[in-house]
């Protein structure tokens, strides 16, 4: 079945599943299936932003008065979260768009995306602000052993997803030999591939990114790389929503509110699922030894961040109807909480910077004495 | 109509709530010193998602994180009856 840019049958979005229906033809969200999807687009461009209005220039003196073990600390966030926004600022497009059925679906994960590159590019901001030659840092995220463990894990799902679909659009269902290795494609093996590639985007939206939020603002804590840190909040604000994406997804399939095999699949693959989630959390833990190998850091150790990404987790799977597997029921890094607010809601007077564009409506009755002498 | 509830937490604490006050379950949950989850406290990141085990909730902001049946998110709901959670 292959893919047109613009679908010439007459379809109803209104019935089409969220993926693997009739291709979107026109862009409409007058009327929508799963009306939150077309929420989360206003809110995510409502919390547009640029890397370069945030002024990182302090950070260079920071950095440099950093013990080594921080510096290796620091930096090697930086090419972790290097690495997930390059695979995300650009898998959701080509894994998802050519298979996604209804336009306010379609519309978010491009919006979804493009915030991703907002991301990358606040990485080259901060990196180029504190060396000449960032060059080192970013072609270490290619070589480096554990970043390579990660990348291998965030990346297969979606590339396994990509190859199947690519398959079934160019050659229909059936045995299919490429570079002489069989590959049995049918709806619902894709079907299998899409929900697990949905199950690896959420674990890595729901914690992956945690250990390094937590040295982020741990240093902020101290008063260090704040510039950093008011980037990293406005990322991580941007993840909840995407996490929150995915988590609706997969909640839908679940609970059979759009395709009911999906909510058949769900239920057949959910250890599966279960077991993506679990891995990811071991490898945050694993990342957080890695961290800290050369000496931990003022306020932080690895023993708080491992119980962090549990308590996380606990939430984020319970978000997803499986049952909370760790004990860490408490939050062992309180003040986490300060940075990961949004802020339509004022914690503290300095937590009160404006970051969000939305600061009014734009007044569309404007009259001619309010333009008094303005001439063309 | 009397907008105020009891509001029955793990089985143990019972607060007493004034709806028409506007504040929300988190905040309650919070004034009576029991530390809800939370990050985002506007309704999209799911961190305060608690266990609605009876009674309704009405929401004040329309929330985007999905409410599984029997959940509530605490920092965008206010008691719309006597209500029993767990957190
Ligand atoms: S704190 Fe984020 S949804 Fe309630
Ligand atoms: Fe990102
Ligand atoms: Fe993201």
């Amino acid at each position: 079945m292959s893919y047109s840019t613009f679908n010439k049958n007459q379809i109803n979005p209104l019935k089409e599943p969220m993926f693997f229906g009739n291709s979107v033809n026109v862009a409409r969200y007058d009327q929508q299936k799963h009306s939150v999807f077309e929420k989360l687009i206003e809110k995510q461009i409502s919390f547009f932003w640029r890397p370069e209005e945030v002024d990182v220039s302090r950070d260079r003196v920071d950095f440099q008065a950093l013990t080594e073990s921080e510096k290796h600390i620091f930096i090697s966030n930086l090419k972790y979260q290097t690495l997930l926004d390059s695979v995300q600022g650009r898998s959701p497009n080509i894994a998802l768009l050519p298979i996604v059925s209804i336009p306010e679906l379609e519309t978010w994960i491009e919006t979804w995306s493009f915030f991703e590159t907002i991301h990358s590019r606040s990485y080259t901001h901060i990196l180029r602000n504190l060396f000449t030659d960032p060059s080192e840092v970013f072609e270490d995220i290619v070589i480096n052993e554990e970043i390579q463990k990660r990348a291998n894990d965030i990346s297969k799902y979606y590339d396994d997803l990509i190859f199947y679909t690519q398959l079934w659009q160019t050659h229909g269902e059936g045995e299919w030999e490429v570079d002489g290795e069989k590959h049995t494609v049918n709806m619902r093996e894709l079907k299998k591939k899409l929900f697990l590639c949905i199950n690896s985007v959420n674990a890595l939206e729901a914690v992956r990114f945690y250990v390094s939020f937590a040295c982020t603002f741990a240093f902020a804590e101290r008063d260090l790389m704040e510039g950093n840190s008011k980037i990293i909040r406005l990322i991580a604000r941007d993840e909840n929503l995407h996490l929150v994406s995915t988590q609706q997804i997969i909640n839908l399939w679940q609970y059979g509110q759009d395709d009911p095999e999906m909510k058949e699949i769900a239920e057949e693959l959910r250890e599966e699922a279960l077991q993506i989630f679990m891995n990811a959390v071991e490898q945050e833990k694993q990342w957080a030894h890695y961290l800290f190998r050369n000496g931990s850091m003022i306020g932080l150790n690895e023993e708080m961040l491992c119980q962090y990404v549990e308590y996380i987790a606990n939430m984020r799977m319970e978000a997803i109807g499986f049952d909370a597997p760790f004990k860490q029921r408490s939050n062992p890094l309180p003040w986490m909480n300060k940075y990961l607010v949004s802020d339509n809601v004022q914690v503290a007077p300095q937590e009160a910077e404006i970051t969000s564009y939305l600061v009014g409506q734009i007044d569309s009755e404007v009259s001619a004495s309010d333009l008094g002498d303005f001439e063309l | 109509m009397s907008q105020v509830f009891k509001v029955k937490v793990n089985g143990q604490h019972e607060l007493t709530v004034d709806a028409s006050q506007g504040n929300t379950l988190l905040e309650t949950l919070e004034q009576a010193g029991l530390e809800p989850h939370y990050h985002c406290r506007n309704g999209f990141c799911g961190a305060c998602r608690v266990q609605l085990t009876a009674g309704d909730v009405t929401y004040i902001n329309d929330p985007l994180a999905f409410i599984r049946p029997g959940d509530c998110l605490a920092c965008c709901c206010v008691p719309a009856s006597d209500i029993e959670i767990n957190q």
